[in-house]
């Protein structure tokens, strides 16, 4: 906790209502601004207690308040380094601990996510049971999408047409378990956009996890690892569609910084989000009607952490016929924020439920977000409701539909089947 | 008895002489320096602060109770005092003391006239955008009565252009708050509690006031509307209520939206005042909302910035002058949209109880006069049937000592606050007769009853202001 | 145990669990509101969510005779919010529930926790919107705006919170509820209410006027190479009889920390921009309008830009809106200063502001409500530079000084709070203030409603009629006097 950063904040209070458990909670000390405070009386002397470390837990990680501070402070890094002290002064109860080591030993390995999609399906039935044993692993349940069938992209996509760029394409551990369509879509969106698109078929984890739960020397493990895995890929820019993987990937010469050959090469890494990578190509390919109303979602790691709104914006309504609605309260997060749902499951769904009001209030036919966490847990707070099944896509599956000139109407159905993968490409 | 009246003589005697010691301008009262029936025994006529705090300082020192009066157009407003020693003039305190064009602001003395004080404003190309709506009404007095006039809709009341006040408070005290800035939080403001105070607080020295530019053009769009069915006749409430709505809603952006209902069997009249820049436009864009047959004109109607006048007691006769002394001022506030219902009850209840009523009055605003003599139709009272009805809305008044006229008065009273208040509005008795406020009941609901008092402790511990002048005794 | 102990103990009956916090670690992140250099641990927070709670913990302060302060979003810059360490901060943020739009009536019942902003978002659908606009609207609670008689930018046309509040339900000092109407016959006690920054109470319901959206509105950014020629033009507008809904002015060294915070890309070499915006009526606002710009021009407006769509305007906006934070981009630690003159001594004033930059070698940057002559100067120092802070110290309060000079205020919208009471006499004289103190103790005889703000020296209430009681604790332990 850098004493100068915390020096930075003038007290405004402008990131408070941009504060999503503030807005729960009406509670200075589980604002940004009390929040520093917090670290502010830890760096002064006040040794790390219980309710302390409660409050930094409690932290979504959203960065809204980033977007908001007009001082710039850099509550993200604030809050990265307060993580490790937490992780390392303080020690969590047993039940807590038995849940981190069985996310970290889960999320960021595929193979083992792989494993645990049979189990996750049955655990839908168990989700009564496990909610009484363990709320995290209720929400777990709860969360779990359908299991989709598996979808293996091939290392090299062509571009469709002369090429403009060679790019190369993040998988992500979730999203590439359970979305692998996402991951089709967006290596046709981009070939068809005249992209050579590489897919290391060897890449892990991004790290984001790991870096945003206060394990910044696992993180390190895998940031070296993906920097090296894209390094051989040979390609001007690495695109992803999770914005949550962007974001940490954008920040890795920070989290390298201490060596500096490796921070060389994290800044050489060109990480560009899928909707920013695509307004910055500007489009080739031919947009067919997509007759259908679409309210986007702001995932936090995109809007707050990126910096990323217009350019989805931009994106959607470049496809004709397409009618975008914004959602109230955009600036808030959904509540997903990466492993926070399984950690902190209630006000995970407080939040979860408040964004599903004004999801459905804008009576759109199709959810469409850049974050694979914001749509799961979204739809889940829509099943919560007892309003069924929302039809939930990335922004990467809209552009594919107008591209192909698709059906509006299959979009985000559910349950998908991997079957469309990458026949069109 | 005989040496209480030798006390009370050489107590009247050693006020006398301290009054006169200060060097202010002091003569005996006449009857006419009466207020509502109370009569001063002297009349002082301070120039400066320092002479107001020289004559408060006596008036402490002997007990004696002061009524600080302006152009005495008001003085039988409100509760007439329940004593009353001094009546303290302020006329001769009628100077503009600053007014610097460039910052739009004014102070003036308590006993300057709206009149003269528009006079040097104009010179100028300013205004202080209040109409008050009676002749001859000074700064002081705008300010202890609080009466706005068309343009509250636009400009607010006293209150809201008011920014700073000196005054003397019963103990000599001269005390000042706000400034002569418009915006400005530094302290209590203590000028906002004065206004609406009837005299109770103390006495009104000067006031600052933020001005506006004058309107390089205004123009006024009237339209005439079926007056409000007795029986809650829902299309011409209606019409009323959408004409009203659009009006004050409109992007038209005007001053004032006023209502006229001088007959109870007559048409009712909107008129509309749009002023500034581009007012013809805006005037034709009001005229589109009111239908073809809405008039524009220059020139305000001959009614407008005025209170109503009662009218005749008979149908068909002419109205009688001003100034009788049966004559009830009412005011009526009220959430807008409840306008055309109220008024609908207004004339159902004038109905039942053989009263007429005249009705002026910002309507946008919800601000609404009614006047009345409490004399009409005496005799003539229908007193069976409607009697009963009202009767029972006016509670407790069923005495016989006042007569019919001055019960059918308050009973109308009764049954129109018991309407305001039922949706949050408030009635007030502006000016009546003391047998009908009696009954009545002047002021209606008031929400902070106990803290008006415990100010008015605080201020005048004696009771010697004007002493029961305004609500709840104080 | 101390009165503060017995009080928590009753006050554990009263509220639920979570509205009460009595953890050391979290009570220090009460300690301040938007003013830092003003600090103390609150006794006890409480954070209630009803009028009927508020009432309960005033009561239960009165019976033990315990000093309370209310806070809302604890953004105010004048800590007027500040804690009493022997008290109980009573924070208003969960009471954040709108009750009732009345699009008709044009008004709005909200909870004194409800962000200004939450007011127009609520009713910007119908047309609607709450007029008074703050800087910090997005976050300042409209308690807070009640309790300070908060301006904006736009009360050039407009007015304060006081002109567009129609009533409050308040809790008095003593624990009762009682509504102040605008529509009440008597003392208007809700605009003595208004501004008396929590000393005569704790509103707990707020009834707000609502206002149409304008027409039209036009956005115009102006760039003169210094601050007189922008003076010059503000005069000229007005002097035309245009009132415009907003002038704002910033000065090279605001405009360079906004430039760094928020890009908001002004005008190259501009000394000084004028940001005027116009609304109502089309017809109306475009006549205006180019005779506002015109007038920009003959006063040496060297770059004229209008906003075309709401976007531009917002950017437009962005730089003003963010300065005061903006300015920590430029200067390790500042002052936001906040006085008022009369528009006509703005010259003069700014002159001699910048005679104390010489003088004191501190630099100053000037935001201001040039239309109300409403001063912000920020006054940057490094307070890692031994007694330059003192030095900034000095130069606001001499900035203030200047103000009431030229017969202004110091303060026109931020409060005296703990922060300007020691300046009050400086304004106002014994008398005046004697007489304020009257307001105060009909309402809080006892002084318990956030005591230590607005006037100098704590002073308590003489008898109240008919009541005795025995020597006050804080006369006794010399800490007030008796009024």
């Amino acid at each position: 906790m850098d004493p100068e950063l915390i020096k930075d904040c003038v007290h405004c209070g402008f990131c408070l209502t941009t504060c999503p458990t503030y807005v729960l909670w009406g509670e200075e000390m589980d604002s940004p601004r009390g929040r520093i405070h917090l670290m502010g009386q830890h760096v002064g002397g006040t040794p790390m207690t219980g309710e302390m470390a409660g409050h930094f837990d409690a932290c979504l990680g959203c960065m809204a308040c980033v977007t908001a501070c007009p001082s710039g402070v850099r509550y993200d890094r604030l809050i990265e380094e307060t993580r490790a002290v937490v992780e390392r002064e303080h020690e969590r109860t047993p039940d807590e601990r038995a849940v981190r080591a069985m996310v970290f030993a889960l999320f960021p390995y595929r193979r083992r996510l792989r494993a645990m999609r049979l189990p996750m399906a049955m655990s839908k039935r168990l989700q009564p049971f496990l909610e009484r044993v363990n709320p995290s692993l209720g929400a777990m349940a709860e969360l779990a999408p359908p299991a989709a069938r598996p979808v293996r992209l091939p290392p090299l996509v062509r571009a469709r047409r002369r090429a403009r760029a060679r790019v190369g394409l993040l998988t992500g551990c979730v999203q590439g378990e359970f979305f692998p369509q996402v991951n089709a879509a967006t290596a046709r969106v981009l070939a068809l956009e005249g992209c050579d698109v590489v897919i290391p078929p060897r890449q892990g984890c991004c790290g984001a996890l790991s870096v945003h739960s206060g394990r910044p020397e696992e993180a390190r493990r895998f940031a070296r690892r993906t920097i090296a895995a894209f390094e051989r890929a040979g390609v001007d820019a690495v695109v992803v569609n999770a914005a949550g993987c962007g974001s940490s990937m954008k920040e890795y010469a920070d989290l390298l910084a201490a060596d500096p050959a490796w921070r060389e090469r994290a800044e050489r890494l060109r990480t560009l989000d899928l909707a920013e990578f695509l307004v910055r190509l500007g489009p080739v390919a031919e947009r067919h009607p997509l007759p259908v109303s679409v309210a986007y979602h702001d995932a936090c790691h995109l809007a707050h952490a990126q910096g990323i709104r217009a350019e989805p914006r931009e994106l959607l309504r470049g496809v004709p016929g397409l009618e975008l609605r914004e959602i109230a309260e955009s600036a808030i997060c959904c509540g997903s924020a990466g492993t926070y749902n399984l950690f902190r499951p209630e006000p995970a769904r407080e939040l979860g439920d408040r964004k599903a009001e004004r999801v459905l209030a804008t009576g759109a036919d199709l959810l469409v977000s850049a974050n694979p966490g914001c749509t799961m847990q979204i739809a889940a707070a829509v099943r919560r409701a007892g309003k069924g099944e929302i039809r939930v896509a990335h922004t990467a599956e809209v552009l594919d539909a107008s591209l192909r000139g698709l059906d509006p109407g299959a979009l985000g159905r559910a349950p998908r089947t991997g079957r469309a993968k990458a026949r069109a490409v | 008895m005989g040496t209480r009246a030798v006390e009370d003589a050489g107590r009247d005697e050693r006020a006398g002489k301290a009054l006169a010691a200060t060097g202010v301008t002091v003569r005996p009262a006449v009857p006419g320096d009466a207020v509502g029936r109370v009569r001063p025994r002297w009349v002082v006529l301070p120039e400066t602060a320092g002479e107001i705090a020289a004559v408060m300082r006596v008036s402490a020192e002997h007990d004696l109770a002061v009524v600080p009066a302006g152009g005495g157009t008001k003085l039988h407003w409100g509760a007439p005092p329940s004593r009353c020693d001094i009546l303290l003039d302020t006329c001769c305190l009628n100077a503009v003391i600053e007014h610097v064009a460039g910052d739009l602001v004014v102070r003036a003395q308590a006993g300057l006239t709206l009149e003269a004080l528009r006079e040097a404003l104009a010179a100028a190309g300013q205004e202080l955008a209040l109409d008050v709506p009676v002749p001859g009404t000074t700064v002081g007095g705008l300010v202890a009565t609080a009466l706005a006039g068309p343009r509250r809709f636009r400009y607010g009341t006293a209150r809201d252009l008011l920014i700073g006040i000196t005054v003397v408070l019963p103990d000599g005290t001269v005390a000042r708050s706000g400034g002569k800035v418009v915006k400005n939080v530094a302290g209590y403001d203590v000028g906002k509690l004065f206004t609406g105070s009837y005299g109770t607080l103390g006495v009104v020295v000067d006031a600052t006031f933020r001005l506006h530019p004058l309107p390089a053009d205004r123009a006024w769009v009237t339209a005439g509307f079926e007056p409000p069915g007795p029986l809650g006749d829902a299309d011409r409430a209606a019409g009323l209520g959408a004409a009203l709505a659009a009006v004050s809603g409109s992007q038209a952006e005007p001053s004032a939206v006023e209502l006229d209902w001088p007959d109870p069997d007559g048409p009712c009249v909107m008129a509309v005042l749009l002023e500034g820049t581009a007012a013809d436009t805006r005037a034709a864009a009001v005229r589109g909302l009111l239908g073809p047959d809405s008039d524009l004109r220059p020139t305000p109607p001959p009614w407008w910035g005025r209170l109503p006048e009662p009218p005749a007691a008979q149908k068909g006769e002419a109205p009688e002058s001003r100034g009788r002394e049966d004559e009830v001022l009412l005011e009526l506030r009220i959430t807008p949209p409840r306008v055309p219902g109220v008024l609908a009850e207004v004339r159902r209840a004038a109905g039942d109880l053989g009263v007429r009523a005249a009705v002026r009055g910002a309507a946008a605003s919800g601000v609404l006069h009614i006047a009345l003599h409490a004399g009409t139709d005496a005799g003539t009272v229908p007193g069976t049937d409607a009697g009963t009805d009202a009767g029972t809305d006016a509670g407790t008044d069923r005495g016989t000592d006042g007569g019919t006229d001055a019960g059918a008065a308050a009973r109308f009273v009764a049954r129109l606050r018991a309407e305001a208040e039922d949706g949050g509005g408030r009635l007030l008795v502006v000016a009546a007769p003391e047998e009908v406020a009696r009954r009545a009941g002047r002021w209606g609901r008031v929400g902070a009853l106990t803290l008006m008092r415990r100010i008015k402790e605080r201020f005048d511990p004696d009771g010697r202001m004007s002493p029961g002048r305004s609500v709840g005794g104080t | 145990m101390s009165a503060l102990e017995s009080l928590t103990a009753r006050l554990r009956d009263a509220l639920p669990p979570d509205a009460l916090i009595t953890d050391p670690v979290r009570l220090r992140t009460y300690e301040c509101d938007g003013l830092t250099v003003h600090r103390a641990t609150p006794g006890v927070v409480v954070l209630p969510d009803s009028a009927e709670q508020v009432a309960a913990v005033v009561g239960l302060c009165a019976e033990h005779g315990v000093p309370f302060v209310a806070r809302g979003s604890g953004t105010g810059l004048s800590g007027g919010a500040l804690p009493r360490t022997d008290g109980v901060l009573i924070v208003t943020s969960r009471m954040r529930r709108i009750l009732e739009v009345d699009v008709p009536g044009r008004r709005a019942v909200v909870e004194p926790g409800v962000t200004n902003l939450a007011i127009t978002e609520a009713v910007r659908d119908q047309g609607l919107y709450y007029a008074p606009d703050p800087s910090s609207q997005q976050i300042c609670s409209i308690g807070g705006n009640v309790a300070e008689n908060s301006g904006g930018a736009h009360c050039l046309k407009y007015g304060f919170t006081v002109n567009h509040v129609l009533a409050v339900e308040i809790v008095t000092p003593d624990g009762e509820i009682v509504e102040l109407s605008e529509q009440d016959a008597g003392y208007d006690l809700l605009g003595a209410f208004i501004g008396s920054e929590g000393t005569l109470g704790i509103a707990t319901k707020i009834t707000v006027r609502l206002s149409r959206a304008p027409e039209a509105v036009t956005t115009l950014l102006a760039a003169f190479t210094g601050i007189e020629a922008g003076g010059r033009a503000v005069s000229a507008v007005i002097a035309a009889g245009v009132v415009p809904a907003a002038i704002e002015m910033m000065d090279a060294l605001a405009i360079e920390a906004a430039e760094a915070a928020v890009r908001c890309e002004y005008p190259e070499g501009a000394g000084a921009v004028l940001v005027v915006e116009l609304d109502g009526p089309k017809a109306a606002v475009d006549r205006e309008f180019a005779e506002v710009e015109r007038l920009c021009r003959e006063s040496g407006a060297f770059e004229i830009r209008i906003a075309a769509s709401a976007e531009e305007r917002a950017a437009i906006w962005k730089g003003r809106k963010s300065a005061f934070a903006a300015v920590g981009r430029i200067s390790p630690a500042y002052i936001v200063q906040d006085g008022v003159v009369p528009r006509t001594a703005l010259p003069g004033v700014l002159a001699g502001i910048d005679r104390l930059q010489e003088e004191y070698g501190i630099r100053v940057a000037n935001v201001f409500h040039a239309g109300d002559g409403n001063l912000h100067p920020l006054v940057l120092f490094d307070d890692a530079v031994p007694g330059e802070e003192e030095r900034a110290e000095a130069v606001s309060g001499l900035i203030l000084d200047l103000c009431i000079e030229h017969g202004g205020s110091i303060t026109g919208e931020h409060g005296v709070g703990v922060d300007k009471s020691r300046y009050m006499p400086r304004m106002f004289s014994a008398d005046d203030l004697d007489a304020m103190q009257l307001v105060r103790c009909a309402f809080d005889p006892r002084g318990l409603s956030n005591p230590g703000k607005v006037f100098p020296t704590p002073r308590l209430c003489g008898e109240v009629p008919g009541v005795r009681r025995g020597v006050h604790p804080l006369v006794e332990a010399g800490l007030a006097e008796q009024f």
